[in-house]
């Protein structure tokens, strides 16, 4: 992923002067390249959020296109009040970009997770909330980001995520469909798609086939796509590496409180607590149970449901 | 009063006796509006409207003729609380139209508690939040030096501002960048919120401070237009090195009975009241006000 988004960021350079790259003192080595051929369009503020998100404010207030980077917990958390005032409030269009949203960092400790930069960021009025599943998924949003010339926020993974295979390109603001299928709609977002992905694989051999929604974009959320589900499907199963608060569900639980929808929603993800006790990100997700074999298992159970009547 | 006739770029600035008539007008007009608005602030308002007239005076490269010239200076406003002076500063110097100063914090005025760029776009930021504009100015700087526009920013700021971590950060970030078209104008004027600033920060230096983060730094007399003409005048004090000026004011300077005292950090000035600081400063305010 971060890959990807350092490739991105390198061919947006290139083709508009006007893009500038901030970092908080982090990402070692992802941007040598950008740094070579871009000199000053580098900016290393140091450990100092505030003045990242201030002066990537000031930058974009004259015209130039800032993407400001740290890790996510401390891009969201530290430097909330920049992001509403500078940013949100000046309508500035900086690109906030978390590393590592979720437990990326899991082993880390609670200090680098990031379980509520969704929602931190969905608060503020102007802001677009984008959590990418896949290397492929950056690609192609950083640059409708860069296009979008409002404030936005972007998640992005580690190194050497897989990419997956899906019919229609990235598009901001669509949920995109993974795999078509019946009955059952696992929702996701973030890169906990992979665990969807990996477990609709297995349940094909048990003739189980759910339909695959990754909600890369999380605000705005995709009100059709949650419209023709509750058309074509009776359950959904929503998948997220984020706070029940604010995040994917959030919004799901949101559309239903105000259309009815006549489906069943469940939720797969971390509670609202704080993930103590230096676990790896896979044994969180096995904990709080959204990884593969739970997200299998709940399809499975939602499976046994009559189909939706045509 | 023809108010076209302050427009000064590039012209012969004010001597001082007209300088201390409009800073004096000013004040009253910071007084009527504060009572017209029903909000506060009076205290810091009062306190910077010298630096602010020694600023527009001559100094800062705009004009209302130039707001969408990118080389013009940027100014930005960070002790947003204050505006009732900002506002009346850019209706003396043609930015506004004067009568909307009666509209101040009014429904539907561009002229809102805090100054806000959706309401007035001639802003170069929204204030109210301290602590924002030295980043903001830095950003501004960064990128204008890419783009090889000489533009000069200057940022008023609050000593109670430099409480805020953010102001510490954006220093560190100013010298490191070399940012000498910068100058931070800090209005010591000594009060806060609910205590005294001195206090509040141990008793040290801001000039010493701002020197220890890499900046040349200077103080001046906040309320000696003259002396802050001779400041400004040179700066950068010293080559590569972002300028801090230490304006050490008085809260309320100008009406006797608002003179250091933090209850008018706050307090709306009764009809009595607004009489009486009129009476003293011996001016109207740049509106009249219907009866």
């Amino acid at each position: 992923m971060r890959r990807a988004f350092a490739d991105a960021l390198y061919d947006l350079a290139r083709e508009d002067e006007r893009v500038v790259l901030l970092t908080g003192d982090l990402g070692f080595g992802v941007f040598d390249r950008f740094q070579e051929d871009f000199g000053p369009r580098y900016v290393n503020v140091g450990v100092a959020e505030a003045q990242l998100i201030d002066c990537a404010a000031g930058m974009a207030l004259e015209g130039f296109r800032p993407i400001a980077y740290s890790i996510a917990s401390f891009a969201t958390g530290r430097c909330f009040e920049q992001i509403r005032v500078a940013v949100g409030y000046h309508d500035a269009p900086v690109v906030v970009v978390g590393a590592g949203g979720g437990y990326t960092y899991a082993n880390s400790g609670v200090t680098h997770h990031a379980a509520e930069d969704l929602a931190l960021m969905g608060a503020i009025p102007a802001m677009t909330v984008v959590a990418p599943g896949a290397p492929s998924e950056i690609s192609s949003l950083l640059p409708q980001l860069i296009k979008l010339d409002a404030p936005s926020y972007i998640r992005v993974g580690r190194y050497g995520e897989p990419d997956y295979p899906a019919t229609q390109p990235a598009r901001l603001g669509q949920a995109r469909l993974l795999r078509d299928g019946t009955s059952v709609a696992v929702l996701t977002t973030g890169e906990v798609a992979s665990e969807a992905v990996e477990a609709l694989d297995a349940l094909a051999a048990e003739d189980i086939t759910p339909t695959h929604w990754q909600f890369h974009t999380v605000k705005p959320i995709d009100i059709a796509a949650l419209d023709a589900n509750a058309q074509s499907v009776h359950t959904l199963i929503v998948v997220e590496e984020h706070f029940p608060h604010g995040g994917l569900a959030a919004a799901v639980y949101a559309w239903a409180a105000k259309t009815a929808p006549d489906v069943t929603i469940k939720r797969l993800g971390p509670p609202h607590e704080l993930a103590l006790g230096g676990m790896s990100r896979t044994e969180l997700r096995r904990q709080y149970e959204f990884d593969a074999p739970a997200i299998a298992e709940a399809c499975r159970a939602a499976w046994l449901k009559k189909d939706k009547p045509s | 009063m023809a108010l076209i006739e302050l427009e000064t770029e590039g012209r012969p600035l004010l001597d001082g006796d007209a300088a201390d008539q409009l800073a004096r007008r000013l004040r009253a007009t910071c007084v009527q509006m504060a009572h017209i608005g029903g909000e506060g602030h009076l205290s810091s308002a009062l306190s910077c409207v010298d630096i602010l007239v020694a600023l527009f005076d001559g100094w800062l490269r705009v004009s209302p003729a130039r707001s969408n010239d990118p080389a013009r200076d940027r100014f930005l406003f960070s002790k947003g609380h204050a505006c009732t002076a900002y506002y009346a500063l850019l209706a003396a110097k043609g930015f506004l139209d004067p009568d909307l100063l009666c509209t101040y914090a009014q429904r539907g005025s561009p002229l809102i508690n805090h100054p806000c760029r959706h309401a007035l776009p001639l802003l170069d930021m929204s204030s109210g939040s301290l602590g924002h504009g030295l980043g903001m100015a830095t950003g501004m700087l960064y990128v204008l030096r890419l783009s090889r526009a000489d533009a000069r920013a200057a940022v008023l700021m609050s000593d109670g501002e430099c409480n805020e971590g953010s102001v510490w950060e954006a220093a560190m970030f100013a010298a490191a960048n070399r940012l000498d078209r910068l100058v931070a104008i800090v209005d010591v004027n000594g009060l806060q919120a609910v205590g005294r600033s001195d206090q509040l920060m141990g008793g040290t230096s801001l000039a010493e401070k701002f020197r220890a983060f890499g900046w040349a730094s200077r103080d001046v007399d906040g309320h000696d237009v003259t002396a802050l003409r001779a400041t400004l005048n040179a700066v950068p004090f010293e080559p590569e090195k972002p300028s801090a000026i230490i304006a050490k004011t008085e809260g309320g300077h100008g009406v006797s009975f608002m003179t250091d005292q933090t209850l008018w950090h706050y307090r709306v000035p009764s009809p009595d009241e607004v009489v009486d600081a009129l009476a003293e400063l011996k001016e109207r305010p740049l509106f009249e006000v219907s009866t």
